[in-house]
């Protein structure tokens, strides 16, 4: 470094705390202290402010990394387990999203049912096929879709109404029966209409209280069988 | 879908909407991990930093309100200072400097620095009225969280010294901002 020269003015007093604290260059002690007279002295905590707004263009030189997708479902637990309804632990990530958002979803069917049941009523002289709606959503997320089991061809058709999976993952469709274990319909194609042939087995599952839901899993589908990414849209199938 | 206003994220997040703070997190997450990765340099006490970052703007998010920086400067904010207060805990527990040494001179490259938008140009021209190994240290600390025994053991000069020099910095560092 250059020799120092002794006339040069230097940052003093609260204003050399806060611009250190800003720079991060304090010892733990210090930097406990500061942060303690932040809470409680608005003169000081407007100079570190100060602070923070003139160094701050330095952040952009932090490169964005994507984080795993297990801290998100982690910080949630973390904050707002006490939320989720107890769960048998071996499918705990599963059901606590589950028991959470049945509720919601189901009260907002009953909206929806009004809607498609409208538009979809048929001609009153054909024999009417059962047919189950669901709204499939979760607050947490922006993926929306409505869904639309017609029984008497066997299809599900879907719209979806916002949200898509990030590039290298895809959205996979899930029918769960009672306390049985999801059953999976398949990756769910990047369009805005659907439709999902289930197979005979699968059929079965479909009845009025069954829930649809529609996980975040790795390109291609669950690896495992099971949902291992987060339910980000699920409703209950009720009966129009 | 647009990218809604991370200022309204935040401040719906300060309301409690967990939506809201669900897109936040979604759209700022990266951002901050960089962050957490950059000052801690190892991945596992990085992500607990995210967690706990994230937990401090579910809790705190209605302190942006009445801060003056922008929302993405807030967050990266909040995320800086815990990653720091971790990094002095941990070298506290540590009994020497010798990693200090180790650590690269984190100055930008060019090609870093061409990635910086607009709003940084200021910043740089007036660290480049610093002397160059003054303006290091002042962008050392900033981005990976180096003490002021650390950069002195890193620059080859007395804590004193090295705090005197910092705080010269500084001043002409804020004088520079003003005109």
């Amino acid at each position: 470094m250059t020799p120092t020269d002794h006339h040069e003015p230097e940052l003093g007093g609260d204003e050399a705390l806060a611009a250190e604290y800003v720079l991060g260059v304090l010892p733990a002690s210090e930097r406990r202290d500061v942060a303690a007279r932040i809470e409680t002295d608005a003169a000081f905590a407007r100079l570190v402010d100060e602070w923070e707004a003139r160094l701050s263009p330095l952040g952009d030189f932090y490169a964005p990394v994507d984080a795993p997708a297990a801290i998100k479902q982690a910080l949630d637990r973390r904050l707002f387990a006490s939320a989720a309804q107890p769960v048998p632990a071996e499918r705990a990530s599963w059901w606590n999203s589950l028991g959470l958002w049945r509720g919601l979803a189901a009260a907002s069917v009953v909206a929806l049912v009004l809607v498609v049941g409208w538009n979809l009523q048929p001609p009153v002289e054909e024999a009417p096929s059962p047919r189950l709606v669901a709204s499939l959503e979760n607050p947490e997320t922006d993926v929306r879709y409505l869904a639309l089991y017609d029984e008497a061809n066997a299809t599900i058709s879907l719209s979806r109404i916002d949200g898509a999976a990030a590039a290298d993952q895809d959205f996979e469709l899930w029918v769960i029966e009672g306390d049985e274990p999801p059953a999976s319909l398949g990756v769910l194609a990047d369009g805005d209409n659907l439709e999902v042939r289930p197979s005979e087995a699968l059929r079965a599952k479909f009845a009025a209280g069954a829930v649809l839901a529609v996980s975040l899993e790795p390109k291609g589908g669950s690896p495992t069988g099971l949902p291992t990414g987060p339910v980000v849209a699920l409703g209950d199938l009720r009966s129009i | 879908m647009t990218p809604p206003d991370i200022s309204k994220l935040i401040v719906r997040t300060s309301l409690r909407d967990r939506a809201a703070f669900d897109l936040l997190y979604r759209q700022t997450s990266a951002k901050l991990f960089g962050v957490c990765l950059r000052v801690l340099n190892d991945r596992a006490e990085a992500e607990e930093a995210l967690q706990e970052v994230y937990v401090k703007i579910w809790t705190k998010a209605d302190r942006f309100a009445v801060s003056d920086l922008s929302p993405i400067s807030w967050l990266v904010a909040v995320a800086r200072n815990h990653a720091i207060d971790r990094i002095r805990a941990r070298r506290m527990k540590q009994t020497g400097l010798d990693e200090a040494a180790e650590i690269a001179d984190p100055t930008p490259g060019p090609e870093a620095l061409a990635v910086a938008g607009d709003e940084s140009a200021r910043i740089h021209l007036c660290l480049d009225e610093l002397d160059a190994d003054r303006a290091a240290a002042v962008r050392g600390a900033y981005l990976v969280g180096e003490s002021y025994a650390e950069l002195a053991e890193r620059h080859g000069v007395p804590l004193n010294t090295m705090r005197t020099w910092l705080r010269r910095s500084l001043m002409k560092l804020k004088d520079c901002l003003q005109r």
